[in-house]
């Protein structure tokens, strides 16, 4: 019983055919082969599949894919050119296998947009529920605090 | 992006450059297996046994099969089909493809479900049924010397390693496999000794959770067949699976892009047989993912108990020494024999001990397999001997440090094989981190209910020996060049660090190096990406690829009479009148190693050491029993860093991660061999909340001579010393002394109060 | 033979509603196998465990229940389908800070995002965090039924391990916290895995003038309060993955007497 739904997806208006059971981070991976939002725990906790629903950060694997009618939902493939952040996880290697990686970029810009200028608690604190088994964690502080410079300078 | 081809002066090794695939990995594009979907390509969901040892009576897929959607159940019988003798494994032939006729673990795969959609595939596993007859089941790994339960009826060594040779055909035992070392005669030198002790530890068993978990997908032809794989070992997959279906080598292809992690869960064969059998019976390309929770089911990390006991002088000299180490590998092998006795050839730490003696027993239980993790049984027994060290030192009232000195092994010095000591920089290491803790000043203890202790411990490794990497090197006509090699990056960086390789002899930036990932097809042979060889293996296998490919153009030069430093592109323009041809070098590396004898002595153990060390502050809380690490101090010999950064966060992730195994990760077993367990949100990973409030890196001045441009592996070396780090701070801080991990408030609280 | 159209739509495991009204919503519950859907994040781990299989999920997100204000007596008036978000960023709660201080640790920012309120009330799994404080802060639901309105206190919400009193077809629409005033207050959760655990135990405290609530959760069953600090001893609290019960009997003891002097000191 798939029906079709129209959302926004990295600003282009698209259409999908999707079960009410299925997830957002299903539904991204096969009907547009977005791959940077990935399923990993599937429980909430490791934040590899974090997409943004009109702007704010959410879980795509506890996130049903027939919610997102109508609304912009937002991948880490959407921008073109890197932002402060990702060039701030380059910089200071904050990343290892990667593959907690994209969660980890669009988690940071959501707290960058509201704490500019973050403690180190805040972001340990905003951060918290995103894993990284390669355990980058120190380069993420450090990446974290070079993207708020970076995004201040400019 | 970048594209220099120009030549540079500029030194390539030793520059923190940023990892090749960087732009790839920050926005979402870098390609895993995850990802991978082929036309027409079925999912296979897993039917898992619910008991830990049984025989099969039954096994009814009739509603699964029935189900709208399912396009095939498969079982052992279909894959004996196929494979008359489904059993696969790198020391062990022990593991079938499915169960046949036996389950031998809680979560075992005893059948296949197909379909395209995979919630229609997972749906008809819920509609299987089994029945077993169940059997006594063992899970101690001490128990399972003696326990009457069998796990595998007759042991079927796989025929690679010599040492497993005399195990074939033995039936009625548990044991796969038990390495001795004898030097010297420690029986009687602990006779002699004035002060002797002895103290049991254990570890648990842990998981590595790669974040990307286990996934292979196959698509075949009658007489080819590929598999992608997230495998640290795609030349054993190519192999193992040829051998299984008694194809030649050249008709199996097997394929890994980047890795979602590894920690050594990837290794040997894990779903490569299945997803190769299911495509070659369908006909169809085949996909088996599993999900987190599934991979507690696959494989583990050794619980493991060791009983160690020294003989000591009264003022602090260690002189006998006498170790027995128990691994639990659960129900098939994996690479347990190897951790067995690579590792075990090691534990009596890194110690300057005349009378030695060593057993260390792989034994088969009911539990989920166990394998190598991110140090291949180090740091199980570097927790036990360096607390144990500790509490020597105490009991004399010397100070802990002061009797490692007294105790080290020094350069040239024979270690427990006979093996001397080489380029293993034992004292510089352990001599950083006291210095880093500051060890000579007096220490805060605390007061009231937060106490305040520290401790260190120091660990190493033998590189795994006997074992061969190749690489070739292509220089292409524009000047730039390309890396072919079976070294896999999981997220340790290999690819930068053999591109800065290829790049330093080439004398060419590294950004104008690529490296082309495994694919058997293209790709050199490599004995895998595990225990921190390959920066070494590989890394000394690029380094005379590359060697090679420089020697050819200097030829060409010669040979079309151009000055030797003439670039690249215009040698080839002069050879073949524009823009064409190439030069290929290649490299074969295999270090110099000689087999040990039979009481474990040999000349030449392993091709390097590696040394890790970790100091530790921390506070408890002693209503609680919770301890909160404040300083976390690294220190390594990782020879010459190729990539200073890199090495950097190989040494803050490995000791995180150990962290984690030390404070509170653990799979917990019902008395039935259930685990109880098996998700994220009951098997907690640190997060970073837990992190240490401070984290010291350092590696030490150092060089390993045979090393690729000085440099040795790193993957591993700051797992060693966490655990007992933390243990010998703790006793530091209440006077309490934890031997079993992990060490999490209530096992502390209860040790408080016992 | 088989047909891939068919082969790859075979499943329909439930079906969504979205109804615009409560009345609407009302309309649809019910029956077996219908469940209400607030943010979904409880409901959809249940149906990935299994545990749950609903046929078909009522979607609360169009019933416009989600403003957040202070009502005339000075109490907080939470819509049920206000996120934990929302709520921990508004400017009320500087009001009960105490609700914000717990709401920072309460699972993570991606949760909050979605979750709302009426489903952590409802969802009676007692390792949740606001559910105890909430009780010993005096709060109370109001919950739509066919029949109408009724109030509840939200501590009168809990029957057991993951049951509660709300019949199949009723529905929290919103939450009443009363004034602080001269209250004080702390909420301590422990966790004796990684710190991001769910907790091992929750203790609330709230003092006014010389009485003190107390209400533990998650070491027992649902959250239970607590008559006097010494009747700490006689709870019943059973092992589990997070702790013999032996030993959160003791987290109890000084959680407890830490959440009573962090009350104590509080500004509120
Ligand atoms: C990764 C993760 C970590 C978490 N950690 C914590 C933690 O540390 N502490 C904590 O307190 N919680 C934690 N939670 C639980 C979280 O708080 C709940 O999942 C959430 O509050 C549920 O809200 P929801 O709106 O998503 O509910 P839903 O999933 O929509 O619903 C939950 C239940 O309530 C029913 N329901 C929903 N709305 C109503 C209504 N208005 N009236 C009646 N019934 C209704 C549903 O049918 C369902 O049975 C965690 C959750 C996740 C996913
Ligand atoms: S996969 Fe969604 S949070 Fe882990
Ligand atoms: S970089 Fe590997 S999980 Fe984070």
């Amino acid at each position: 019983m798939r029906r079709a739904i129209q959302f926004r997806l990295n600003g282009a208006s698209v259409e999908a055919q999707v079960a009410p059971h299925e997830t957002l981070v299903e539904v991204l991976r096969e009907e547009f082969g977005l791959f940077g939002a990935r399923e990993s725990c599937g429980q909430g906790l490791c934040g590899c599949c974090t997409v943004l629903v009109d702007g704010t950060a959410v879980s795509g694997c506890l996130y049903l894919a027939a919610l997102a009618e109508g609304a912009h939902v937002q991948t880490v493939e959407g921008a073109a050119e890197l932002d402060a952040v990702q060039e701030a996880f380059i910089e200071r290697a904050a990343f290892q296998c990667g593959f907690c990686t994209p969660g980890f970029v669009l988690m940071t810009r959501q707290l960058l947009d509201e704490h500019p200028d973050p403690s180190e608690d805040e972001i340990r604190h905003y951060l918290s529920g995103n894993l990284c088994r390669c355990a980058a964690y120190p380069e993420i502080i450090e990446a974290v605090k070079l993207a708020a410079r970076k995004r201040r300078q400019s | 992006m970048k594209r220099a081809t120009q030549a540079t002066e500029t030194p390539q090794v030793g520059r923190s450059v940023p990892r090749l695939e960087s732009w790839l990995k920050v926005t979402g594009r870098a390609e895993y297996v995850h990802n991978l979907r082929l036309p027409g390509m079925l999912y296979g969901k897993i039917f898992r046994s619910s008991v830990a040892h049984g025989r099969i009576k039954r096994i009814d897929v009739s509603a699964a099969r029935a189900l709208a959607g399912v396009h095939s159940v498969v079982t052992a019988a279909e894959v004996k089909t196929l494979v008359p003798e489904p059993y696969y494994g790198p020391a062990f032939h022990d593991q079938p493809v499915l169960a046949v006729d036996k389950v031998r673990y809680v979560g075992e795969p005893v059948a296949v479900v197909l379909a395209s959609d995979p919630h229609v595939a997972e749906e008809a596993v819920h509609l299987i049924s089994a029945e077993y007859e169940e059997l006594p089941a063992v899970y101690d790994e001490v128990e399972a010397m003696t326990s009457k339960a069998i796990v595998h009826e007759t042991l079927k060594p796989a025929g690679t390693f010599p040492d497993l040779k005399h195990l074939k055909g033995r039936s009625n035992t548990n044991v796969a496999l038990d390495f001795r070392l004898r030097r010297g005669d420690a029986a009687k030198a602990m006779k002699g000794a004035e002060r002797v002790f002895e103290h049991r530890f254990r570890t648990q068993q842990v998981m590595h959770t790669p974040l990307e978990p286990l996934v292979s997908v196959a698509e075949s032809t009658d007489s080819s067949l590929t598999i992608h794989t997230a495998s640290q070992s795609p030349s054993f997959v190519r192999i193992e699976i040829a051998r299984l279906l008694g194809w030649p080598e050249n008709r199996v292809r097997v394929r890994v892009p980047f890795l979602g992690g590894g920690f050594g869960a990837k290794l040997y064969i894990k779903l490569e047989a299945l997803v190769a059998v299911l495509s070659l019976l369908v006909h169809r390309p085949v996909k088996v993912s599993l999900t987190m929770e599934e991979q507690f089911f696959t494989i583990t990390k050794h619980a493991s108990t060791f009983r160690i006991k020294s003989g000591v002088t009264r003022d602090g000299r260690i002189v006998a020494r006498d170790c027995e180490v128990w691994w639990n590998g659960g129900a098939y092998a994996d690479i347990g024999p190897r951790v067995t006795q690579k590792s075990g050839f090691t534990a009596p730490g890194p110690y300057d001990i005349q009378d030695v003696s060593i057993d260390s027993y792989a034994l088969y239980t009911n539990l989920p397999p166990a394998g190598a993790l991110r140090g291949f049984g180090i740091p199980q027994l570097v927790w036990a001997y360096e607390s144990h060290t500790d509490m020597i030192a105490r009991e004399l009232g010397i100070d802990p440090v002061e009797f490692r000195r007294k105790n080290l092994l020094r350069e040239g010095r024979p270690q427990a094989t006979g093996t001397r000591m080489k380029d293993a920089a034992l004292e510089k290491v352990l001599e950083r981190t006291a210095a880093l803790l500051e060890w000579e000043k007096p220490f805060d203890h605390g007061s009231g209910t937060v106490r305040r202790g520290r401790g260190l411990a120091i660990g190493f490794k033998a590189c795994i020996a006997n074992t061969t990497s190749l690489a070739a090197v292509s220089v292409n006509a524009d000047g730039s060049c390309t890396v072919y090699t079976s070294c896999v990056d999981m997220g340790q960086g290999s690819d930068t660090a053999m591109a800065q390789i290829a790049a330093e002899v080439l004398r060419m930036p590294t950004e104008s190096v690529t490296v082309v990932h495994s694919d058997t097809d293209v790709t050199p042979f490599d004995m895998a990406t595990l225990g921190s060889r390959s920066l070494f293996h590989s890394g000394n296998a690029v380094k005379l690829a590359a060697e090679d490919a420089v020697r050819k153009l200097n030829e060409l030069r010669a040979e079309l009479k151009l000055a030797a430093d003439t670039p690249i592109a215009d040698v080839f323009r002069k050879k073949y009148g524009m823009r064409a041809g190439s030069v290929m070098g290649g490299g074969n590396f295999i270090p110099p190693y000689t087999p040990p004898d039979e009481n474990g002595q040999t000349e030449n153990a392993t091709p390097f050491w590696m040394v890790g060390a970790t100091g530790v502050e921390l506070e408890v809380d002693t209503e609680t029993g919770r301890v909160r690490i404040t300083r976390l101090i690294n220190v390594a010999d990782v020879g010459t860093p190729i990539n200073p950064r890199i090495v950097e966060t190989q040494l803050s992730g490995g000791a995180i991660m150990q962290l984690g195994f030390t404070l509170f990760e653990k799979m917990l077993f019902d008395a039935e061999g259930q685990l109880r367990n098996a998700s994220l949100a009951e098997y907690k990973i640190p997060g970073l909340l837990d992190l240490p409030a401070e984290i010291v890196n350092e590696a030490v001045v150092a060089e390993q001579r045979s090393g690729p441009f000085g440099a040795k592996g790193v993957g591993e070396t700051a797992t060693f010393g966490v655990s007992p780090a933390v243990a010998n701070a703790i006793h530091d801080a209440i006077g309490v002394r934890l031997t079993e991990l992990p060490l999490n408030p209530e096992a502390v609280f209860q040790a408080m109060h016992k | 033979m088989l047909k891939i159209g068919e082969e790859e739509r075979g499943l329909s495991p439930f079906e969504l509603a979205e109804p615009r009204s409560l009345r609407e919503a009302l309309a649809l519950l019910g029956a077996d196998g219908v469940r209400p859907l607030s943010g979904g994040t409880a409901l959809m781990l249940m149906m990935k465990a299994g545990v749950l299989r609903p046929t078909r999920l009522v979607n609360l997100r169009r019933l416009g229940i989600d403003q957040i204000e202070r009502g005339n007596g000075g109490e907080l008036r939470v819509g049920a389908m206000t996120t934990l978000r929302a709520l921990e960023k508004s400017p009320l709660l500087k009001e009960w800070p105490v609700i914000a201080r717990t709401l920072r640790t309460l699972s993570n920012v991606r949760v909050r995002n979605v979750a709302t309120v009426g489903g952590h009330l409802a969802h009676g799994d007692p390792h949740m965090d606001l559910p105890p404080l909430l009780s010993a802060l005096g709060a109370t639901v109001t919950i739509a039924g066919p029949k109408g309105e009724r109030t509840t206190p939200v501590e009168a919400l809990y029957a057991g391990y993951l049951e509660t009193t709300l019949a199949r077809n009723e529905l929290i629409t919103q939450l009443l916290v009363p004034a602080m005033g001269a209250r004080r207050a702390a909420y301590l959760k422990c966790t004796t895995r990684s710190a991001d655990d769910w907790p091992a135990l929750g203790v609330a405290v709230v003092l006014d003038g010389r009485k003190t609530s107390i209400v533990v959760s998650a070491a027992t069953d649902r959250p239970t309060r607590l008559a006097s600090v010494e009747a700490a001893e006689g709870l019943r609290i059973e092992s589990d993955l997070h702790g013999s019960a032996q030993y959160k009997k003791q987290l109890l003891r000084v959680y407890l007497a830490r959440a009573i002097h962090e009350a104590r000191h509080a500004s509120h």
